[in-house]
Formats: C-alpha cells, sequence, structure tokens
C-alpha cells in the first residue's frame, strides 16, 4: 500500500501545523469540524419540524438565521473539496471499507456507525474534536486541549482491545 | 509594532469576506489531511495498537510547528493572542468527552475533520461513521437539558497553561513543547516494545 507521494508524516506535520497558524492570523480562529456537522443536523430538523428552534441546545445555532451561515461549516466544505483534490491528483478515490482480512463489512459499518453517536456526543460535552479541540488548543496553550487529547488517547488504548479482530493486520 | 493579526478581528475584512476565505482555508486543510495519508482509516486505528504512529508525528509535529509561530509572533507583537479563540475549560465535561471520544476513535478508525476527507474519496466506513455523527447530535440535542448541568460545570474560563502553573505565555510554550515531544517519544519507545511485535 506504499503510494509515494503521500509526505512524511513529519512534514505533513509541519504544513498543518503553519496553516493552522495562518488560519489563527487570518480569522482568529483555528480549524473546526464536529460544529459543522452539529449544525448540519440542527438545520436539518428544524427545516421538518420549525418548533425545534426552542431546542435548549440546537436554539443557539438557530436565532440568527440558517445555522449553516458560519465559518467552520464553509471551512467543512472547503475540507471535503480539498480532499478530494488530492485524491484525484493523486488517483486515489476507490470505494472501500477498511477492515481487517476476513472480518465481516456489516459489523465494521454497524461500529463505524456507533462510534460516530459516540463521537459526535463526546464533541459536544468537549466543545470540539481533533481539530476545533485538541490541534487548535494545544497550538494556543490551552490546559483543557491537554485534558482532553490524553482522555480520548487514554481511553482508546484502554479499549482498543475489544476492536483487535477489526483492525487485525490493517495497515 | 502595530499588532495587525488576528486579520479579522483588527477588522481587515468583513464576516461576509471571512466566510469565504473559510471555504479557502478548509481546502488548504483538506489536501494537507489526504496528502498526511488520513483519509483512511487504515492509517488512523492502528496507533491504538502501537502499530503505526504516524498519528502522533503528525500531530505532535503540527501542534510544535504552530505553537512555535503563534509563540514567537505574540512575543515580537504581530498577533494579540488575547483575541485568539480558545474554547472555554469544562472540565469534568473535557473528561467525559474525551473518554467518550477515544472510545468512538478506536471503534470507528474516524475523527470528524479526517471522516469528511474520508467521504470525499469515498471510504463507505467513513459514510456510516458520518451518519452516525449526525444521530449522535440529534441525540445529544435531544438529551441536553437533562445533561446540561454537568455539562456546563467547573467553568475553568479561557484556562491556558500559564494560568495552571503560573508565568506567562513563555511558560506555556516551553511545557507544550516538552509535554509534546514528551508523548512522541513515549509513542516511540512504545512502537518498539509493543507494536513491532503485533505487525
Amino acid at each position: 500500500m506504499k503510494n509515494n507521494n503521500y509526505w512524511s508524516p513529519i512534514l505533513a506535520g509541519i504544513i498543518l501545523g503553519v496553516a493552522l497558524f495562518v488560519t489563527f492570523i487570518v480569522a482568529g480562529q483555528g480549524m473546526g469540524a464536529s460544529g459543522a456537522f452539529a449544525r448540519a443536523t440542527a438545520q436539518a430538523v428544524y427545516t421538518i419540524d420549525p418548533s425545534f428552534a426552542q431546542n435548549a441546545y440546537a436554539g443557539k445555532y438557530l436565532k440568527h438565521g440558517n445555522a449553516l451561515a458560519n465559518w467552520t461549516v464553509l471551512e467543512v466544505l472547503g475540507i471535503f473539496i480539498g480532499g478530494l483534490i488530492s485524491a484525484l491528483l493523486a488517483k486515489r478515490i476507490k470505494p472501500e471499507i477498511t477492515r481487517a482480512k476476513g472480518y465481516s463489512s456489516g459489523k465494521r459499518l454497524l461500529f463505524a456507525f456507533l462510534g460516530g453517536i459516540f463521537i459526535a456526543v463526546a464533541t459536544r460535552l468537549a466543545r470540539g474534536c481533533t481539530s476545533g479541540q485538541a490541534l487548535d488548543g494545544a497550538a494556543t496553550f490551552s490546559v483543557g486541549s491537554w485534558i482532553f487529547m490524553l482522555a480520548a488517547f487514554g481511553a482508546g488504548f484502554f479499549f482498543a482491545f475489544l476492536f483487535k479482530n477489526m483492525w487485525k493486520g490493517v495497515e | 509594532m502595530e499588532t495587525i493579526f488576528p486579520l479579522y478581528t483588527n477588522g481587515f475584512f468583513d464576516s461576509h469576506t471571512n466566510l469565504m476565505l473559510a471555504v479557502l482555508l478548509g481546502v488548504m486543510f483538506g489536501f494537507i489531511l489526504e496528502r498526511a495519508g488520513f483519509a483512511t482509516s487504515a492509517h488512523i486505528a492502528p496507533i491504538f495498537y502501537f502499530r503505526n504512529v504516524m498519528v502522533a508525528k503528525v500531530m505532535v509535529s503540527a501542534i510544535v510547528t504552530a505553537a512555535t509561530l503563534i509563540f514567537l509572533a505574540s512575543i515580537f507583537g504581530y498577533v494579540d493572542y488575547s483575541q485568539l479563540f480558545i474554547p472555554t475549560t469544562y472540565l469534568w465535561a473535557y473528561l467525559a468527552g474525551g473518554l467518550l471520544f477515544g472510545i468512538g476513535m478506536v471503534m470507528s478508525g474516524w475523527c470528524p475533520g479526517t471522516a469528511v476527507v474520508g467521504v470525499a474519496t469515498a471510504k463507505i466506513d467513513a459514510l456510516f461513521f458520518a451518519l452516525g455523527l449526525f444521530v449522535g447530535m440529534y441525540f445529544y440535542f435531544d438529551i441536553y437539558s437533562y445533561i446540561a448541568d454537568f455539562a456546563n460545570s467547573a467553568n475553568l474560563g479561557r484556562f491556558t497553561i500559564d494560568k495552571l502553573v503560573g508565568g506567562d505565555i513563555r511558560i506555556s510554550y516551553l511545557i507544550t513543547v516538552g509535554v509534546s515531544f514528551g508523548l512522541l517519544i513515549f509513542m516511540l519507545i512504545m512502537k518498539k516494545l509493543v507494536g513491532d511485535k503485533n505487525e
């Protein structure tokens, strides 16, 4: 699976760090991702049921008009486009379900879906994810970001034994 | 020296332009994530077995690079550090959120940012993860009134490292670099001790 046009991890990290700095000095905030999913969900539910504007949490996204008219939402749209451009140039677009050889694809997709539910709740509690909380916060010296990051990786290592078969030999 | 950064909060352009720039900055971010190899869970999940510590290498070098630039730009007066958005720290919610996040990550092999790139490059598991995110968000909105007290407890405000240990941004920077490199070295040792035997 060695693809030569991947950047080395250290080089990729340095470029990512410079990009993060540029984002901070332009917009005053760092990169985000989970907020866009929260806002898209709020807007979708609101479209079906306008009374959702009264929701104790989602209401704050909806009170200024369209929840999608937001910096993080547009930035995530950009992430999609940027990922697509890079993968097209590298000829890396291929439908696949990443899992260990012989592992049920149905189970893999079920766990991916459940993991999404866990992570959605996690990001609302932690006010962000690997981008908006861990990377941005660590780069701007936030204590909370390290608490979040250490808890997340700690839990990942601790519960890894449960999913050993799913990731066996995957690289 | 006149502080001109961040450009947006110092009034160099309006909110509409800021939103247009968000798309461009996102394109840059998405391109980098894909080139780093984060468009597949195959490069992410193995970190939990110490087989591939690429995630740690990328994150640590990104944090150290960005922190160095922010530190230098701040002490030389180019950036107004107080204008940078830092999420409010809620101790217990961050801890609980972190634990749930870690379980979700090893279960799915994704996080929200990498999954966007995964969906863009046709990974079916990323798509199911994204569907889970929408359902999970709705679930949180639904239960929020019951857990709001917990979610907003132990509010420490804009809690930066210098406020915890005393000192100023120089202390924050030194500790950030030290902890980052310390964690990377720990991961490299664990790869040698544990991961390489699990290949």
